[in-house]
């Protein structure tokens, strides 16, 4: 993400900066570094300190509840990880869950974006509701879903599903509606930042080439398919990669909608990760899963920027 | 032309729905905050009902009052942004402007450090806050929520330091003006939007945080996000005042939302271009 | 509020007391301190109160009334003694959890804590806390006499203790009761049930979905303090043992019928929905009138007798536990006790246990249940003499007809110390378990399926 914005801005102080000399060079980077320090310092000690840290525990069998137990295993509860089918099955669960939401957001924005692309007149309300979800804390959207909304009794999308005839369902307690719940909440959320920012794409596209398109007689899709996708795909491309990184380390609202029930059926990785921590206090196996959720994020978005790249 | 105008009615109908459909859980919120405990509970559901103000009153002025807990939310989210866009304007300057050795790294790990798991990293952050005293304290909070809030301001801000032209630096620096006036003076005004932008986004960030606030704080520092739990009782669920808690967290940020409506969507989209915040 | 007719009066103001979350009024606490502020009780003991005098200390507790009630008698306690206590309050999720951190990490944050008993087996094997024992025998801190330990709840103490040494002193306590619509019972000429099987052909004759009236409801969602709070009671009726030959078994033939007859009941006779309750849910669905019976904790009573928004009042009975197929009945032995953080300063230990003798004292219990003056009254009082005062008794018949009776029974006679695994790896254990009825009720696994998968990843836990 960060490297894009750091790469040009090289090539440009290049040239900028050429002809100052080599004392100046060198008083320009005692300046860098001076301006950098606070916040380096900053990044080291509350991300790359609790990194190191994160990893030596994760070699360790560290058990608050029998702490006479505790010492160094080496590799071992990486090997206990690799055949835990609940580590596999959470996996899983992260890559369905941050998939659908991502897809969901895209091609919901997708369409909005073009939906209201030309409206002259209520725009702005469009802009003005899709600001509220994306503002608002997961922990909230999550309190708010979990009650007045999904709860069977008395939630208002039960009695809307019994009203469509679709009988009382429960949302939160049967695996497979669980799961379509708390992606639906988080598609909720968080589809009008991939609508905000495709609107934003459509309109920067250029209008001559639709009146040529128009001229050459393209029907809608055609046009869509031929002109407005590849235009939009750098954009596209950016938002997947973006939703995909908040996807994989969403929790909150997970957390307060099914803490990853029932069962297990909606237990992503971060959840499984925080329950062995924190709930059965097994730091060391808990650190080991933070591990390999850090490894499949760099996985995943070590693929998603060569694909960027490959236009 | 009828289909022109039938046209036109599909895409108003289907967009009043969908922008009833994002509307209507903070609507519905809203409404359910106005109503007692039976009405919540009504089945079906009531649109309709004499509305009441007690369970504002009772979760503003009653015992378990959310007044402090919105104020510690407010310092803590006013902190953190302080702090972190003093840290952040000075590198984010020096990344986008300067040449130095090492700054494709330095680049990289700003990078790098958003990918951290905030799960895998609470523990020591826990252990070194208790060591030094600072569990439930707002230096202890604001400091650790500079590891999401420092990277994701430091890259927003590079972006826009990267749009202005360079001529008007080296012209003020050829005037003999020194570098930390230069940035100052000239540099600033210039970004003056960005800043903007970053300051809200990082404020609505450090306002919506609940994990590291749900194991780090205490009774003296503790958000609306974790404070709002309370409600959902050992005894029983008070669902009025859970609503009525709901929309008073919800409040600030969407003000900040409408107000600063254009900032986000700039930032959002500028975001798309750079990449985006963090969750 | 000394003066009960024992009849609809009581009924209603019981009600109202049960309102107390709802309208808790600072001003009423205020005029609670004024009359009641009394401390000639306490200055009977022969101790000196003042021994620690100027002592800070923390507490941690959740946010219930029946700690609301003692809170709010802190200014009494630090006139007897010259100790400031600090409350905090934290959400049940959490406090096991912020409680655990600080013990290992011997800090001594919280000088006591509303603890859970099943954490007492780890809380002793690290000997985070102090045995009370000392405490409880030593002249200079505790008036033995005054104090009366033995009038303490005998359940709750020896589920507070670990190998006959006692490691938290019950504050708070409860037990699980049927509770049932006497209304419905009686249109169909249904008695409350004797044993499960009972239980479930009721369930089966009330059932009627499409009136909106389900004929069960027993805790489902997921967790050591939920499902696993209600399963091992069934677990033990069905003649289940935790520690079958020594060994933590969580599966075989008495756990499958055990969890077979929970899914069944949950499936065919309980909403939809109950899959996700917790008591508060479920209370809240018989007080609008969907559910016609439940097996929880009899402190629900207070909820379902809430004039603000319950829609059964005086439709209300209560039974004890169904009997299970071994014969047994095996209620929930449910307290919140305060053990005392052995990384404590000495001084601070004394201070923390004069707090403790003082809250659990029958003295400042009385104060905070019926003679409390605010609205909510407590119903889960730690002293055997109290449940025998006519006063008390008089507000408790206040929730319905033999609330008192049915209360007394499940504690005397339906208690089982072993009613759940008492080992320190619990917090592991109980989540697994949970997890496991969990994907069994939501049709993830099957009943044995789901059994075997716990017992699997139990077994390397235990081998520590």
């Amino acid at each position: 993400m960060a490297a894009s914005a750091i790469a040009p801005a090289e090539t440009g102080s290049h040239g900028g900066f050429a002809d100052f000399g080599h004392a100046l060079a060198q008083r320009e980077r005692r300046f860098a570094a001076a301006l950098l320090a606070p916040a380096f310092l900053a990044l080291l000690a509350t991300t790359t300190f609790p990194l190191i840290f994160l990893v030596w525990t994760s070699t360790y069998r560290m058990n608050l509840a029998m702490p006479f137990m505790n010492g160094f295993v080496g590799f071992e509860n990486y090997r206990v990880l690799l055949t835990d089918e609940r580590f596999w099955s959470s996996l899983l669960i992260s890559l369905v869950y941050t998939g659908a939401t991502v897809a969901l957001q895209v091609a919901i924005g997708l369409a909005l974006a073009l939906l209201v692309m030309d409206m002259k007149r209520g725009q702005g309300w469009f802009r003005l509701i899709a600001i509220l979800p994306v503002v608002l804390s997961p922990a909230v959207v999550g309190m708010i879903w979990r009650t007045f909304m999904l709860a069977p009794d008395f939630g208002i999308v039960d009695f809307l599903a019994v009203n469509a005839g679709l009988g009382s369902q429960n949302w939160l307690g049967d695996p497979t509606l669980a799961m379509v719940s708390v992606i639906a909440i988080h598609t909720w959320q968080w589809t009008p930042f991939a609508f905000m920012v495709l609107l934003a794409s459509l309109a920067s596209l250029p209008e001559d080439i639709y009146e040529a398109a128009r001229l050459d007689r393209a029907t809608a899709w055609q046009r869509f398919r031929r002109i407005t996708l590849p235009l939009l795909r750098p954009a596209i491309v950016m938002v997947v990669i973006m939703r995909t990184m908040v996807a994989l380390t969403a929790f909150a609202a997970i957390f307060t909608v099914t803490a990853g029930g029932p069962g297990t059926a909606t237990e992503i990785l971060n959840l499984y990760a925080y329950r062995k921590s924190f709930t059965e206090l097994s730091i060391g196996y808990g650190a080991a899963l933070a591990v390999a959720l850090l490894i499949v994020t760099i996985i995943i978005s070590g693929v998603l920027f060569a694909l960027r790249r490959a236009k | 032309m009828t289909g022109r105008r039938l046209h036109t009615a599909v895409v108003l109908a289907i967009s009043s729905v969908l922008l009833l459909a994002w509307a209507f859980p903070i609507i519905w919120s809203v409404l359910n905050s106005f109503k007692t405990d039976s009405d919540v509970l009504a089945y079906p559901p009531k649109l309709i009902f004499s509305p009441t103000l007690g369970a504002y009153r009772d979760v503003l002025f009653g015992s378990g009052s959310i007044l402090p807990n919105l104020v510690s939310s407010m310092i803590i989210s006013v902190g953190t942004t302080i702090v972190t866009m003093l840290m952040a304007i000075p590198a984010a300057y020096a990344l986008a402007r300067l040449r130095f050795h090492g700054k494709k790294f330095a680049g990289f790990y700003v990078l790098t450090t958003q990918m951290l798991p905030p799960v895998g990293i609470i523990i020591p952050y826990f252990l070194v806050l208790r060591n030094i005293g600072w569990i439930d304290t707002y230096q202890g909070i604001i400091l650790i929520y500079l590891s999401f809030s420092l990277p994701f301001a430091i890259w927003l801000l590079v972006s826009y330091f990267e749009d202005v032209p360079f001529e008007m630096e080296e012209a003020a620096y050829l005037d003999g003006a020194s570098r930390l006036r230069t940035l100052w003076r000239i540099i600033i005004p210039q970004v003056r939007g960005g800043i903007a932008v970053t300051i809200v986004f990082v404020f609505l960030n450090a306002w919506n945080e609940f994990l590291f606030a749900v194991v780090l704080s205490g009774n003296t520092v503790r958000p609306v996000t974790v404070a709002m739990f309370n409600f959902v009782s050992v005894e029983q669920t008070l669902w009025a005042k859970l609503a009525a808690v709901s929309v008073l967290a919800m409040l600030p940020v969407v003000v900040l939302g409408v107000v600063a409506q254009k900032q986000i969507v700039k930032g959002l989209t500028v975001g798309a271009v750079k990449g985006g915040g963090r969750r | 509020m000394t003066s009960f007719a024992p009849t609809r009066r009581t009924l209603l103001k019981t009600g109202t007391a049960a309102a107390a979350l709802a309208t808790f009024a600072p001003a009423v606490l205020r005029r609670a301190r004024a009359d009641d502020a009394d401390l000639t009780p306490y200055k009977s003991a022969k101790v000196d109160w003042q021994q620690t005098k100027g002592e800070t200390i923390t507490v941690a507790v959740i946010p219930a009334s029946y700690f609301e009630n003692l809170i709010s008698l802190a200014p009494q306690f630090k006139e007897l003694t010259g100790i400031d206590v600090r409350f905090e309050k934290i959400p049940p999720a959490q406090i096991r959890q912020k409680s655990v951190i600080d013990l290992t990490s011997k800090t001594g944050t919280y000088a006591t804590h509303a603890a859970d008993p099943m954490y007492y087996a780890l809380y002793a094997a690290n000997k985070w806390v102090e045995p009370l024992d000392a405490y409880l025998n030593d002249k200079s801190l505790t008036d033995t006499a005054w104090f009366n330990f033995d009038d303490i709840i005998p359940a709750w103490r020896s589920a507070n203790g670990i190998n006959g040494k006692l490691y938290g002193m019950p504050y708070d306590g409860e037990v699980t009761i049927q509770v049932y619509r006497k209304d419905l019972y009686d249109a169909k000429g249904l008695k409350p049930a004797d044993t499960l099987e009972a239980y479930v052909s009721n369930a089966a004759a009330l059932n009627a979905p499409n009136d909106r009236i389900w004929g069960a409801a027993l805790r489902g969602l997921a967790g050591a303090g939920q499902n696993m709070y209600i399963y091992p009671s069934i677990f033990r009726e069905f003649g289940g043992d935790w520690m079958k030959g020594g060994k933590l078994t969580v599966n075989g033939p008495e756990a499958e019928a055990a969890l077979a007859w929970y899914v069944d009941l949950m499936k065919k006779y309980a909403p939809t929905a109950a899959a996700n309750w917790n008591w508060p849910d479920i209370a809240d669905a018989f007080s609008q009138g969907t559910v016609a019976s439940y097996i929880d904790a009899h402190s629900s009573a207070s909820v379902i007798n809430n004039p603000q928004k319950s829609k059964v009042i005086g439709k209300v009975a209560y039974a004890r536990w169904p009997k299970g197929p071994s014969g047994k009945r095996t209620t929930s032995i449910w307290n919140w006790g305060f053990p005392i953080n052995a990384a404590l300063s000495e001084k601070k230990k004394k201070a923390t246990w004069l707090f403790i003798q003082w809250a659990a004292s029958a003295e400042t219990q009385a104060r905070t249940a019926h003679r409390f003056a605010g609205p909510t009254k407590r119903s889960g009082v730690n002293r055997t003499s109290i449940w025998k005062d006519p006063d008390y008794i008089k507000l408790m018949n206040g929730f319905g007809p033999n609330f008192v009776e049915a209360t007394m029974d499940a504690l005397q006679h339906d208690t089982d110390v072993d009613w759940r695994p008492r080992v320190p790896q619990w917090p592991a254990i109980g989540d697994t378990m949970a997890t496991a009825i969990q994907s069994a009720l939501s049709g993830q696994a099957t009943v044995k399926a789901a059994l075997d998968e716990a017992q699997r990843r139990i077994e390397p836990m235990m081998r520590g």
